[in-house]
């Protein structure tokens, strides 16, 4: 069953320069939620940028991951100026 | 000697045709599918209905739907599995709700929230 770390680190991992925040929000190792900020990202639509990260988890998504509530967005939008 | 002098090799009509691709077969399912899709302006896949939905994903998705007072074309994935799997399949998308506008995937509940909340989705429907 994997921790909200070990999806963190599949994320970073799998994605160059990702920052990912992830939540266990039941605690039970099946429903996570997930903020992703990537320069990956740049230029994609919110569904191209989801599937960027669910590509991640390929058939676990739906099967051991029950759900992964994602939020995508890149650096840009977080930087205060 | 120049090439030209030779027959054309006679194996073109001897090799096997080569297997139809998967997307050759008919699939009533995938094509019942991708028909709703192009019919219905607004068409939402999700786990029950929106009277009764079956999972806290899809409830969000039908309220940000029902609080725009949109009128919407709803299926069921529940009773069928290969429903899910067909769509996923034309949609390249993992998990359910997904909503489609136009023709097009908007995305699940995540993005479909958000779009919500920053007035996108009622642009959108416009």
């Amino acid at each position: 069953m994997p921790s909200a770390e070990d999806i963190r680190q599949r994320i970073e991992t799998a994605i160059p320069g990702a920052q990912a925040d992830v939540e266990d929000y039941t605690g039970g190792g099946d429903h996570f939620r997930a903020t992703v900020t990537a320069t990956a990202f740049d230029g994609l639509s919110r569904v191209q940028q989801h599937r960027l990260v669910y590509e991640v988890f390929g058939a676990e998504i739906g099967g051991a991951i029950h759900a992964l509530a994602l939020k995508t967005q890149t650096p840009s939008k977080t930087q205060t100026l | 000697m120049s090439a030209s002098q030779f027959e054309p090799l006679p194996m073109t009509s001897t090799q096997p045709t080569p297997p139809p691709a998967p997307s050759a077969e008919p699939n009533p399912i995938r094509e019942a599918i991708a028909e709703a899709i192009a019919e219905h302006k607004v068409i939402l896949f999700m786990k029950g209905t929106p009277e009764a939905p079956g999972c806290g994903f899809s409830a969000r998705t039908v309220a940000a739907l029902q609080a725009l007072d949109t009128p919407f074309a709803a299926v069921d994935v529940l009773p069928d599995p290969r429903i899910r799997q067909e769509l996923s399949a034309i949609s390249d998308w993992p998990t359910i709700p997904q909503l489609f506008i136009d023709g097009e995937l908007i995305g699940g509940c995540d993005i479909v929230t958000e779009m919500y909340e920053s007035g996108e989705l009622a642009q959108a429907l416009v």
